[in-house]
Order: C-alpha cells, then sequence, then structure tokens
C-alpha cells in the first residue's frame, strides 16, 4: 500500500475552523440589550411622566372613591337641614299642586298628538303632490304652463275622505274630507294649540323648577367640599384620562412648560395634600389655589413664576432646572416667593406672599437699605437731590432770562424801525409772563422739597444729639457688640478692633453738638408705667428681656435704657420726638445755630410750620429724622413715662471710665473709621450728612451670574455641599458676613465690612428669598404689575403704612394681626375694648376730606391737643405722625383705593327730615330700648367718663351715609368683637324696622327706619343733642 | 449548537424581559384608608359602678368687702333691686368658702361620650345682673338668653375658641336660644351698656360639673371609675386642680383652699 502522503497540516481558514459562537452571543446579547434599552428608553426611560400619569390616575381616583361617601355624608347632612327641608318642602308642594294642571295639558297634548299624527300621512303626501306640480309649473314651457295650473287647481281640490279622532277625548273618530287647504289650515291649528299647551305647561311649572333651582343652590352653597354629583365628574373625568405630555403654551411670551406632565393634580379643584396622594409630593394641588386663579396658568406658565426649565421632560432634576448648566434653577419651597419680585417690583405688601413681605420688610426695618442701594426703598434723599439740582437749573434760567429782558430793552431802544422797536418790547414783556410761570413751578418744587425733607428717616437715632443724651462710657462698651446690650437691636454687630471701638467713639463723642435740654422735675414712674403699657407704646417698642419680654418688635426694646440714656433727655424725647436740637440745613450743609438767626434778626423758631433758613430761605431739616410719632402727652405724663423708663436697667449696671473720648488726636481716625464702616447710612452724624452708601446695588441682585458672586476661598466648600449657588451665597453671607474672608491675608481696611445682622433663620430666608427673586427678568414687561388709578394707590400706600407702623396698632387688610391685639392685657374682654379700630374698610366708612385733617391733626383740635379727636375714651393715644401733605394724600387714597370708593368723593345727598320725622327720631334716640346715648360720648364730661363710641356730631363730617346705615344694621360685619350690638334692627317688608318696641308716634310709618336715624344723625346739631340729652 | 444559541437567546431574552418588568413595577400602592370616624354614640357607664367627687372651696385671707354697685345712671336697673347690689367677683360666703366656684372634672371620662341635655340652660338677665353668675352648660347644649328687666340689654359673650356673638335684648324681649359646640372655660359674657354686668360660663364636654352655691361645697355624681383632674376656677383667684382616683363606687373628697389677696 502506497503510502499516502500525510496532507500538509493545512493552514488553518480562521474563518472556517474557529467557533466564533461565543463572540456571536456576545454581540447579539450585547446587540438585543441595546434594542431593548432603546425601545424601553423611548417608552419610559425618557417619558418618565407617563409613569407618573399613571401613578396619579390611580392614586387619584382611590382618593375620589374614598372621598364620595365622606361627600355623599356630608350632603345628606345638608339635606337634613331645616332649611333645606323647607325649600324642598315648597318645591314639592309647588310641584304637586301644578300636577293636576300639567297632567291636564298632558292628557290634551296627547289628543293633538293623535289627531296630528292622523292627519300627517295625508297631508304630507297631498302636499307633496302640490310641490311636484308646483315644480313642473315652474320648469315648463309657457305653452303647457296652462293647463298644468289647471292641474294643480285640480289636485288642489281634492278632498279625500280621513278619519280623525275627536279632540274631546271621547275616543270618537271623525270622517272629514278636506281640500289641501283646509287640510293645511288644520295643521296648523293643531300645531298652533300644541305650542300653546306646552308654553302654559311651562307657566303652571314655574314656581316649581324656581324652586327646585333655589334648593339645589342651597345645597350647593353649603357644601364645603364638592357635591357627590361633582366627585362623580372627576371620576369619570380620571376614566378618560389620557396619558400625554401635558403642555401650556403662551407663544407670545415663549412659554412652553410641560411641568404639568407629572404635576397632573395642580389644576384638581379639591386640595391634594400629599397624605391623600400615598404620600406622592408631586401629586398635590397648587397650595394657593386663589393665587393660580390670579395669575392664569394658561395665561402665565409656570416657570415665569418658580422658574426651572418647562420644557424638559426626561426627569424631575431636568425639569427643575437643578442641573449644571441650567442659570435659572427652580426656587426652593422656601423660596418659592422669590418668583413674586421680578413682576411686583413696588409691592412692599403683597397678598399672598407672607414671606416675601418679611423679607422686604426686614431689609428695611435692618437698614439694609442703609448701605445698599434698592430700587423704591428710602428714595426720599435722591428725589430730594434731584428737586434742588431742578431747582437751581430753575433759578438759573430765572437769572438768565431777567438779563434778557435787560437785553432786549436796550435793543429796542436803538432799534432801526418802530416796528422792530415794538416788535422787541413786546418780546421783553413777554418775559416776565414765563418767569412767573417758573416761579410757579418753583413754589412747587419747594413744596416737594419740604415734603421730602419732612419725609426723609434714618434707621437709627441721630448721633448729633449723642452727649445731651447717652451715658458717655456706655457707647464703647455698646459698639464692641450691640447685641451684648439689646439682643433684637437693630444695630449690626460689627467686627471693630478695640483701637477702631476707640476711636470712634472718640468722634462720635466729640462731633455731638447741641445744648443741653432744660433739666425737668422727676414724674411718678408708677403712673409712668401704666401709661406706657397703655398710650400705645408696646405697639412699637418692646420690654422686658427673654420670656418676659413683651410688645413690639418694630422699635427698640427698652429693657435696659435707664442704663445709658439721661432722664431730661427722654421726657423731652417723649414729650415730642420729633423735636430738633438744631436745625439742619441742606443747602448750606450745617446745622444753623440760634446765632444764624440773630444776625438776620429773626425769632429762634423752628418747626414745620416754620422751615426757611434764616441765611438763604431754603428748606431746613426742622425735625428729627425718626419715625416715631408724637403722642401729643402733657408734660407731666411725659416726665411720667421717662422716670418709669429711667428705671429699666440692671441693678448692678456700670461701664469703666472711658477718658479717651475727649481725646482730640482720636477724631480724625475715628471720622475715618466711620465712613468706612458707613455709620451715616443709618445715623445722622455732623458734617457727614451727605454721605452715600458704601455697600452693592442689591436691585438686580438675583440676576448677577454666579461666577459674579466672590465665594472667595469657599468655593470649593460651596460646590461639595451644593450651595454654590446665589441662594447659597447670599445666606451664608447674611449668618457670617465675614465667611468668604475666611484664609484669605487682607489688611485690616481690605476685609469685608458688612456688619453681622444678626437675623433669625426666618428673617434669613426671607430677606434671602427677597434678594435672589430680585432678578432683572426675562420676561416681556406686560405681563408685570404695573397698575394705574387704585392699585397704584394702594402701591403707594402702603409703604406708608409699613413707614409708621400703621399695623402696630390697626388691622389694615384681612387676616392680618394687630400687635396690640396679640398683647396679654388686651386679651381681657375689658381691655379688648380698648383697642383701636380696625381700618379693614376705612374708607367706605369715612369722608375722605375729613380724613385728610384727621391724619394731620387727629386731636381734631387746636387747642385740646391731649387727647384723642374720634375716640376720647380709648387709652391708646392716634398719635400725630406730621406726615407730609404728600404722605397724607397718599393714606387718603390708599384707605379709599382699599374700599374701591369713587374719586373724587361727593357726598350723597340725604333727604331732609320732616317735622314728624325729627320727632320720631328723637323718640326712637331715647327710647328704652335704643339707648344709643348710654354709649356715645356726648361732650359732656359726666357722661363721657363712661362711653365707649364716638361723639354722633362727628358723623356728618366724617361718615358716609351708606357705610352708617350698614353699620347700625350689623356692625360685628364690618368690625368683630365691637361693642356695639347687632340685632338693632330687622328686616321687614323689604325695609329695615326696629327690633324692639316702638314709639307711638311710629305708627304708620312704611319708610326704612335705619335710613331715618342715618337722616337725623348727618342733621345732628350740638344744640339738638343737648337737647337729647336732657330727655333722657 | 444552533439549540444552544436559540435556547440562551431565549434565556437572555427572558431575563431582560424580567428585568425590565420588575423595574417597571409600579411603586407601592397607596395605603388602605382609614374610615373616617363616625358620630360616636353615647357611652353607657355601668351605673352600679359609680362614683362621687364631694369637696368644699375654702377661702383664706382676708375677707374681701363687698362693693357697691352704681347703677345710678340706670334708673330702670336701681328700681328693678330692692336694696345695693354688690360685685360678685369674690363672694365669700359664712363658713369662710367661696360661692361661683366652677368645678370640672377631666381624665377619666375623656373617652365616653354624652348624650347633651335636652333641657336648655338658662342665663338671666334681671336686675342689670346676670343669674346665674357663673354658669355651666355642655357643649352643644341650648342656652336661653331672657331679659326679664325694664331696660335694653346687650347680651356679648367673648368666647376664644367658639364663634363670638353680641346681641340687644330690648325689655322683655324674646328669649334668645345659642349654644357654645366647643369645650371652653371659661367664657366671659358682658353688657356693652352696662359695663358692671358680668357673667361667666364654662363649656364643658361631660355632665360632670358644679357651680358652687352659699355653703362652698360641690357634689360630682355618677363618675365611672378612673383617675380624675378635678379642676376649681373662681373669677379673680384663677385655676386650681387636683387628681384623684375614684375606684369603684367610691367617694372621695376634694378640697379646695384658694388664699385671697
Amino acid at each position: 500500500m502506497p503510502e499516502t502522503p500525510t496532507p500538509a497540516p493545512e493552514e488553518q481558514d480562521p474563518v472556517t475552523s474557529n467557533s466564533y459562537s461565543v463572540i456571536y452571543l456576545v454581540a447579539s446579547v450585547l446587540l438585543i440589550l441595546t434594542l431593548f434599552w432603546a425601545l424601553y428608553d423611548e417608552v419610559y426611560g425618557l417619558r418618565p411622566w407617563k409613569g407618573y400619569q399613571k401613578e396619579f390616575v390611580s392614586r387619584y381616583l382611590a382618593h375620589l372613591k374614598k372621598l364620595k361617601p365622606q361627600e355623599k355624608g356630608a350632603e345628606e347632612e345638608i339635606k337634613k337641614t331645616e332649611g333645606y327641608q323647607e325649600l324642598d318642602r315648597a318645591y314639592k308642594s309647588a310641584e304637586l299642586e301644578a300636577a293636576p294642571r300639567v297632567k291636564e295639558i298632558d292628557r290634551q297634548v296627547g289628543l293633538i298628538d293623535d289627531r296630528a299624527t292622523a292627519l300627517t300621512d295625508t297631508f304630507q303626501t297631498r302636499r307633496s303632490e302640490v310641490s311636484a306640480k308646483i315644480y313642473e309649473i315652474e320648469h315648463a314651457s309657457a305653452r303647457s304652463k296652462v293647463s298644468l295650473e289647471k292641474d294643480l287647481e285640480g289636485i288642489k281640490k281634492e278632498a279625500p275622505s280621513i278619519e280623525l279622532p275627536l279632540l274631546d277625548g271621547s275616543g270618537k273618530r271623525e270622517k272629514v274630507s278636506y281640500t289641501f287647504e283646509q287640510l293645511e289650515k288644520e295643521f296648523d291649528r293643531l300645531k298652533g294649540m300644541k305650542a300653546d299647551l306646552l308654553s302654559q305647561r311651562l307657566e303652571t311649572l314655574k314656581q316649581a323648577s324656581d324652586l327646585r333651582k333655589k334648593r339645589d343652590q342651597y345645597l350647593e352653597d353649603r357644601m364645603i367640599g364638592l357635591t357627590e354629583q361633582q366627585v362623580n365628574s372627576l371620576i369619570s373625568k380620571m376614566e378618560d384620562f389620557k396619558v400625554e405630555i401635558k403642555q401650556i403654551n403662551v407663544p407670545e411670551y415663549g412659554i412652553v412648560d410641560r411641568c404639568e406632565s407629572c404635576h397632573v393634580g395642580i389644576r384638581e379643584p379639591l386640595v391634594l395634600e400629599a397624605k391623600d396622594m400615598g404620600g406622592e409630593k408631586a401629586f398635590t394641588s397648587h397650595p394657593d389655589n386663589e393665587l393660580l386663579k390670579i395669575h392664569d396658568p394658561d395665561r402665565f406658565g409656570c416657570t415665569p413664576c418658580h422658574n426651572g426649565n418647562g420644557r424638559a421632560t426626561i426627569s424631575a432634576e431636568r425639569g427643575h432646572g437643578q442641573f449644571e448648566h441650567w442659570l435659572w434653577p427652580m426656587y426652593a419651597t422656601k423660596n418659592a416667593e422669590s418668583g413674586c419680585v421680578q413682576c411686583h417690583l413696588s409691592d412692599i405688601v403683597l397678598d399672598h406672599a407672607d414671606t416675601l413681605n418679611y423679607g422686604r420688610e426686614m431689609y428695611w426695618e435692618r437698614g439694609c437699605m442703609g448701605c445698599h442701594r434698592y430700587e423704591g426703598y428710602d428714595k426720599e434723599p435722591e428725589q430730594l437731590l434731584a428737586v434742588n439740582q431742578t431747582l437751581r437749573s430753575l433759578e438759573g434760567q430765572k437769572k438768565e432770562d431777567q438779563k434778557q429782558i435787560t437785553a432786549l430793552e436796550k435793543e429796542s431802544e436803538n432799534a432801526a424801525t418802530n416796528e422792530e422797536a415794538r416788535r422787541l418790547l413786546a418780546k421783553a414783556q413777554e418775559i416776565p409772563m414765563k418767569i412767573s410761570l417758573l416761579d410757579a413751578q418753583m413754589e412747587q418744587l419747594d413744596m416737594q422739597s419740604k415734603s421730602l425733607l419732612r419725609e426723609q428717616k434714618k434707621i437709627g437715632p441721630n448721633l448729633k444729639d449723642v452727649r445731651l443724651k447717652l451715658k458717655k462710657e456706655w457707647i464703647p462698651v455698646w459698639l464692641e457688640q450691640p447685641t451684648a446690650f439689646r439682643p433684637t437691636t437693630k444695630m449690626p454687630n460689627f467686627r471693630l478692633s478695640q483701637e477702631q471701638r476707640e476711636a470712634i467713639a472718640a468722634f462720635v463723642w466729640q462731633s455731638g453738638t447741641g445744648t443741653a435740654p432744660p433739666a425737668q422735675p422727676a414724674g411718678d414712674s408708677q403712673s409712668g408705667k401704666e401709661l406706657f403699657e397703655t398710650r400705645g407704646c408696646l405697639a412699637c417698642h418692646s420690654i422686658g428681656e427673654g420670656s418676659d419680654k413683651t410688645g413690639g418688635t418694630f422699635a427698640a426694646n427698652l429693657s435696659r435704657v435707664g442704663e445709658k440714656a439721661s432722664y431730661d433727655y427722654l421726657v423731652r424725647w417723649v414729650h415730642n420726638p420729633r423735636e430738633r436740637t438744631l436745625p439742619y440745613c441742606p443747602y448750606e450743609k450745617k446745622d444753623i445755630t440760634a446765632a444764624d438767626y440773630a444776625k438776620h434778626g429773626l425769632p429762634y423758631v423752628f418747626d414745620p410750620d416754620h422751615s426757611k433758613c434764616p441765611n438763604d430761605g431754603h428748606e431746613l431739616q426742622v425735625q428729627q429724622t425718626t419715625v416715631m410719632p408724637s403722642l401729643r402727652l402733657s408734660w407731666k405724663e411725659a416726665q411720667d413715662i421717662a422716670s418709669y423708663l429711667v428705671t429699666q436697667r440692671r441693678p448692678n449696671a456700670s461701664y469703666p471710665a472711658a477718658p479717651f473720648m475727649d481725646d482730640p488726636g482720636l477724631k480724625a481716625k475715628g471720622e475715618q473709621y466711620v465712613k468706612f464702616y458707613g455709620c451715616a447710612s443709618c445715623h445722622e452724624i455732623a458734617g457727614l450728612e451727605e454721605e452715600g452708601r458704601i455697600g452693592t446695588e442689591l436691585t438686580k441682585e438675583g440676576s448677577k451670574p454666579i461666577d459674579n458672586f466672590d465665594f472667595a476661598l469657599q468655593t470649593r466648600k460651596a460646590r461639595n455641599e451644593s450651595w454654590y449657588t446665589a441662594k447659597g451665597f447670599i445666606e451664608h453671607k447674611l449668618q457670617q458676613p465675614e465667611v468668604y474672608d475666611t484664609g484669605m491675608v487682607k489688611a485690616p481696611l481690605e476685609k469685608l465690612r458688612m456688619p453681622n445682622p444678626h437675623l433669625d433663620d426666618q428673617q434669613r430666608s426671607a430677606i434671602t428669598t427677597f434678594l435672589i427673586g430680585s432678578v432683572d427678568s426675562s420676561w416681556p414687561k406686560e405681563i408685570f404689575y404695573n397698575p394705574s388709578g387704585q392699585g397704584k394707590d394702594i402701591q403707594e400706600g402702603w409703604w406708608i403704612v409699613r413707614k409708621y407702623n400703621c399695623m402696630g396698632c390697626h388691622q389694615v387688610r384681612l387676616g392680618q394681626r394687630s400687635v396690640l391685639m396679640d398683647l396679654p392685657r388686651y386679651q381681657n374682654p375689658d381691655w379688648r375694648e380698648q383697642l383701636p379700630p380696625r381700618l379693614v374698610g376705612e374708607g367706605a366708612r369715612v369722608n375722605p376730606q375729613w380724613l385728610e385733617q384727621f391724619l394731620a391733626n387727629p386731636a381734631l383740635s387746636m387747642t385740646e391737643t391731649d387727647r384723642n379727636g374720634v375716640r376720647p375714651y380709648l387709652k391708646a393715644r392716634m398719635p400725630t405722625f406730621f406726615f407730609s401733605p404728600d404722605e397724607i394724600r397718599k393714606l387718603v387714597r390708599f384707605f379709599m383705593a382699599l374700599s374701591t370708593q369713587a374719586e373724587p368723593y361727593i357726598p350723597q345727598k340725604l333727604e331732609a327730615l320732616s317735622p314728624q320725622e325729627t320727632q320720631m327720631a328723637r323718640e326712637l334716640f331715647t327710647s328704652k330700648a335704643a339707648p344709643c346715648l348710654k354709649c356715645h360720648a356726648t361732650g359732656e364730661l359726666t357722661h363721657d367718663k363712661s362711653a365707649t363710641a364716638p361723639n354722633f356730631l362727628l358723623a356728618r363730617d366724617r361718615l358716609k351715609p351708606n357705610w352708617t346705615g350698614r353699620w347700625i344694621a350689623d356692625p360685628a360685619v364690618i368690625s368683630p368683637g365691637t361693642s356695639m350690638p347687632s340685632n338693632l334692627f330687622k328686616v321687614q317688608e323689604g325695609r329695615y324696622v326696629f327690633s324692639g318696641p316702638l314709639p307711638d308716634i311710629f305708627k304708620g310709618y312704611d319708610k326704612d327706619q335705619i335710613a331715618l336715624l342715618v337722616r337725623y344723625m348727618f342733621e345732628l346739631t350740638p344744640e339738638e343733642q343737648r337737647q337729647l340729652l336732657s330727655r333722657r | 449548537m444552533t439549540k444552544i444559541k436559540v435556547v440562551s437567546f431565549l434565556i437572555v431574552s427572558v431575563l431582560i424581559m424580567a428585568m425590565f418588568v420588575s423595574g417597571c413595577a409600579k411603586k407601592s400602592e397607596p395605603s388602605e384608608e382609614t374610615a373616617a370616624p363616625a358620630q360616636k354614640a353615647p357611652t353607657a357607664i355601668d351605673q352600679a359602678t359609680v362614683g362621687t367627687i364631694t369637696g368644699k372651696i375654702s377661702y383664706s385671707g382676708a375677707k374681701p368687702t363687698p362693693k357697691v354697685i352704681h347703677m345710678d345712671t340706670e334708673p330702670a336697673c336701681v328700681s328693678s333691686n330692692s336694696g345695693p347690689v354688690y360685685t360678685q367677683d369674690l363672694e365669700v360666703n359664712s363658713n369662710n368658702t367661696l360661692k361661683d366656684v366652677f368645678v370640672s372634672v377631666s381624665g377619666g371620662v375623656d373617652n365616653y361620650t354624652f348624650t347633651v341635655p335636652t333641657t336648655p340652660a338658662t342665663l338671666d338677665q334681671r336686675g342689670c345682673t346676670y343669674h346665674p353668675h357663673v354658669l355651666g352648660v355642655m357643649a352643644g347644649q341650648a342656652l336661653q338668653v331672657l331679659n326679664s328687666d325694664n331696660t335694653t340689654h346687650n347680651i356679648h359673650p367673648i368666647p376664644k375658641e367658639n364663634p363670638e356673638w353680641n346681641t340687644s335684648m330690648p325689655p322683655k324681649a324674646q328669649p334668645l336660644d345659642k349654644k357654645f359646640n366647643r369645650p371652653e372655660t371659661m367664657i366671659p359674657v358682658k353688657c356693652n351698656v352696662h359695663p358692671w354686668m358680668k357673667a361667666y360660663i364654662g363649656v364643658v364636654k361631660n355632665p360632670f360639673f358644679s357651680v358652687t352655691g352659699d355653703d362652698g361645697s360641690f357634689e360630682i355624681k355618677g363618675l365611672p371609675p378612673g383617675d380624675y383632674t378635678v379642676s376649681a376656677w373662681q373669677e379673680k383667684l384663677g385655676t386650681q386642680t387636683m387628681k384623684v382616683t375614684v375606684g369603684p363606687k367610691e367617694s372621695k373628697t376634694v378640697d379646695f383652699s384658694f388664699k385671697g389677696e
């Protein structure tokens, strides 16, 4: 056997010899995985909202089904009430009453229908025959028309007999032969009869159906939640729910918001909380439904208010914009009101935004605006500057004009022709008229500047008075850490070295001016305590430390005031805090002394009525720049209160001697520090009155790119702890302003200057909310809130209400409580009646002209000022705020606007009383059943001791007649808790009649009896009131 | 080989499917609702085991001299009283006990519910004072206000946890029907026309309360066994409380002692 050569080992073909199955397997598995992944992503991964929507539907349905029996129960409960039952009975009896007639009508209609049905067939056949013939005639040639018309006549005359049921209901039928015309007539007759009957039916049932509507309305008005029917409709809406992108598209503003694709329940009509939706927060309804009504999401979208990326749907993070490359991440829940700021730029008080309101209030009250300009805050100095500039340029123009007169006159003397001379003279004569116009303009500006000077306020006290007011040694201790002395002070804690403190104290002490106020006799501190607690001081000031603290936060806590203040100064201050030691002339930039007045032979008198500078006639600052008003106290009362205040001290308080404060060598250094730290932003300091602000403007702070916030060496930490945001920067800065100096090597005066404002968490969060919302908005300006008319009046008024803390004593808006309302003293029912009046609806109550006078002079008297003009029985005193005319105008307009009163006010004309009516009103006024004069003051001293309501004589000038009528009808509606009882009158036959026994003279009187009293009150004279008193 | 491939393919697919299915599984179902509590029926108390708390409210300290109320401004008030009328804010009985102290209990009966008496409590305005000066009612119990005087009063309760009202009542007016639905001790009542007129209403959620009379004693009967806090309220001297355990059929004495100023 030949050897077969063993075939040389073939070079292995990798394609054929190697198994790639494993690789293929892996590859195909990967491919399949990728396919599924792609499919998954397509269906779910990139569309998480699908899952959200399905989940929402199931949870919401469960919730609705749970709700149904509850709502049903509530519905049953209402149905059981007497009110509902009565309406139900009325409806049912009306229905029952109508039933026989309805039945009769229905029977007749049935008979008519029977007869019409029997007729219809024949009538329709005949009608189509006639129509067919007419058609033929219309389309026939002239020749054949004649014969066709004959045919038509024939058809119309045919009268086949038909059997019709009779209308009498006997069931009998009659045989009739009707021509086409007769048929038509009969058919129309039946139709007419039927229509008549049906409208009769409706008429008969009208009462019943009206009553049913009334009954159903009664139920709807009383159901707090949804009715069962409403729940059912929601359930069926959910059953038909379509899973899809839910999108708001507002093309004109470029808003495309898909937020509702996950937040499906946001606009549901019932309140959905997380606990209702199985704990899922995304499914809640919007927490403030009212807000959504004002800002319809279909017009405003979601992101304009909340920020975030409205278009993103692939994840919550992307949608919320919590992503590095999205510049407007959604505001955190506690800063949600930041979104309001961009459009509501000028609202210091905004409904639905309590946090923001608090932030704006703090920005003001804590004096942030002293260093950091913010558009709208503390605008008086800027306006004053502008007014003064205009004044100066007008003065210049006036001088120019005067020069021109002389020039023109001269020119006319040398004119070539008489005509030319006349022309030039006429021109010269016109210039004085122009000057007179300028004078009028300057007069207005002068008044404006006077107003502005009066409106200009500083947060801190006037440091020109330190030598008169303060214990010298107290100052350096205070400067070291104000909160150590008074934890709630508005003065922030500066980080001052001992050297700085000493220099500042020395400068402040040495720059003090003025002569010591006159010495005061000691007062009675016990009576002073009572006065302090009842005159209204506590609406702004607090007293006591720690848990003993009571009173408002608007002004200083006075617990240790006795350790620092001079008694004589305090008495003068309490008597009238606006009284200034020396007037200041902003034009000359110096304090004006008695010598200046003497130099011009003028009496040394300066007050709001004498405010011209003796040197140059410009407006002076004649008042202290404090918002503290005058309570119009007597000197004795002021002494008592001051005596009480000086007892407010720690028994062992002592302050080390501070001789350095008199060292003139420290003054220059001290001034440098005072300027550096911006002390003059909050305090008036001699020589530094015109110092500018030292901080950054914050009006658009929220828009600043993150890189522009100087996190310094905190950047890494901020990133790691995820507070590398505007919010994080501001919060940390407010908590510890020097945090961004940490680790930096800086010279003392290079360090961050911002002092620590020692805010609590709530205050810090509120200010942050305000500042991060302060952005240069990218939304179109037309969606901003820039009201005109009364909306603007309200905006402007709030600034003044806030500025003077009117809400310390008064309720101005719904839901707001005054400080006094919550003080322990006023919890006692007898003291509660001593609360100042609520001002909700004040515009509807008072005549604006009267209000204007009252605000200027709350005593309503030039001589008797130690009292309240309207409510002399109140211990709390409506103070004199020395409002500028402009502020009064704004306040009056504010109250009128809040009550949507037409302006200007034209008093309602009241019909004069007949002698008979006058007599009736007198008798009612003094009847046993209407003891009006028991409580209302009359001006008679013994009587007024027990009075608890205003004098009727004020009514005519002060009140509006319509309001007065409403007040008498039900005072508790206007002022809950008022001493004035309700139920004095009841409605009878559409008019008010007295509830008690009526004097005989009222027999046969059929007019409204409240209107009678109102007319009487508005005619009341002092003479008439005296008569009433003697009758009683 | 192909079989293996097919099988492995299937396995892998199934696995992947399973992964997705479990991945897509819904989040936990919302928890089952708890039924809303229905209006509870009155709890039956076993009358065989009930006990009693009795006591006395004694007073120590200087006896206040009663002050005369000057009603001169209202002749109708003066004429409706035979003699002078004295303030009632601190009335000390001859046996040195206090009148008009409102005694109520809490604790042992808090989980019980009671039917509200169908008879109304009455507050009468007579001789320009309220009768009684201190009144106890059950929450939801009808309160009837009368005006027996020949003058107009306005009745003005000033509650904190109940709605406030202030109604004018002319002479001999129709009785006024009102009620307070929420427990609250004490609700001050006043007349704004006659500022001396004061009354106090204690609204409680059980029938176990008492107002002391001329002997300063009180008795609260029918208490089921349990631990109780007894509160005694006096208009000027405030509230005192004491704890006591009442066993079955037991009668306990709880005496309070108020100290005058």
